[in-house]
């Protein structure tokens, strides 16, 4: 199996039945299956219609009309998703994801001639477009396109959930956890009280994420740290205010890095 | 800390940037303890590089890939956000 969270990748562990062979000792499970579902992938055109497949830990398409031809992303590798309602580009509104590819463009990928070359260089995908079919054929016909448009609609806003879900079980392995589990949308606040900084969060090393490596290249770069690199600079390179001058010297430290 | 910030500052506009230098502006929806954002009424701040991000009015970040978020003006309380980095920085 190809390491997690390496980006687009070729995919071919079908069983015999046309369903993906997913990782059941690792408790992966499927999540949705969307039928007459293709895939737009850089900035080329969409696939004739496969299946997608979601699972709880990537997203995987077959081809239907070529058979063994199939991609598969993990959701660690998702760092993007949203509805887009572009029907000049896709005819009914799709999923727009991006995906964390490796340095250097998608017009090495062939994004800027979308109809050129069959060789694409999966792992410098960093976006994708999921266009649903309409399984409903005769309804379309029946209730006409406005109904069309809103099952369309209903259908991709239900995937976009689903991609929501699934992103939310696949944290980063060494991601820091701030406490309360689930998603705060600002109804039922709680007194709004600060997390105290002694109970979580406590870096014993120090400053030490002011480092050089940028985030992401190197295998071995320790996301603890670059995750609290984060979220230092979120704080002292956007405040501009002159109570923060105590933080100058890491402020310029930390451009260096960059 | 991040999180309870975060939690102030749903349903303001902020500007989300990712490591791969996209600029999205939104309304703050929503966000989790991974720091993962929903944001809506999103547009982006650089649409020539993205342009199919146009057509995206909401949206969900992974927050592994947030570079920074930068915050409105006079929608930050300075004074909650400072004490409590600094007692961030002292440990505790």
């Amino acid at each position: 199996m190809a390491a997690p969270g390496s980006g687009l990748q070729r995919f071919a562990d079908v069983a015999g039945d046309g369903a993906p062979r997913l990782d059941a000792a690792a408790g992966e499970e499927l999540v949705r299956v969307d039928r007459a579902a293709s895939v737009a992938l850089g900035g080329r055109s969409p696939e004739p219609p496969g299946t997608l497949f979601v699972t709880t830990r990537r997203v995987i398409w077959l081809s239907e009309a070529e058979k063994g031809k199939g991609y598969a992303v993990d959701f660690l590798a998702i760092t993007l998703h949203a509805v887009s309602r572009d029907l000049e580009a896709y005819p009914s509104p799709c999923l727009y994801t991006q995906i964390e590819a490796e340095i250097g463009t998608d017009d090495e990928a062939g994004e800027s001639n979308p109809e050129a070359n069959d060789e694409l260089e999966l792992s410098k995908v960093s976006e994708m477009h999921i266009i649903l079919g309409d399984p409903g054929q005769f309804l379309e016909i029946v209730l006409g396109i406005a109904n069309t448009c809103i099952l369309d609609r209903a259908s991709v806003d239900a995937l976009f959930d689903v991609f929501c879900h699934c992103a939310e079980l696949n944290p980063d392995p060494n991601a820091e956890r701030n406490g309360e589990n689930g998603w705060f949308h600002g109804e039922d606040r709680t007194g709004g009280g600060w997390v105290h900084g002694d109970e979580d969060m406590v870096d014993e090393n120090g400053p030490q994420f002011f480092n050089a490596n940028p985030i992401g290249q190197n295998g071995e770069y320790d996301l603890s740290h670059s995750v609290f690199e984060v979220r230092k600079e979120f704080v002292y390179l956007q405040i501009n205010d002159q109570r923060f001058e105590d933080a100058e010297e890491e402020q310029e430290s930390h451009e260096n890095g960059h | 800390l991040f999180f309870s910030y975060f939690k102030e500052l749903v349903g303001k506009e902020v500007t989300v940037e990712l490591k791969n230098d996209l600029a999205i502006r939104g309304t703050l929806h929503s966000v989790d303890q991974y720091l993962n954002i929903k944001l809506e009424n999103t547009r982006v701040v650089d649409q020539d590089k993205y342009p199919h991000m146009l057509s995206v009015r909401n949206c969900f970040i992974r927050g592994s890939v947030v570079r920074y978020v930068l915050l409105p003006q006079d929608g930050v309380d300075i004074d909650i956000l400072h004490d409590a980095t600094r007692r961030e920085a002292r440990g505790g």
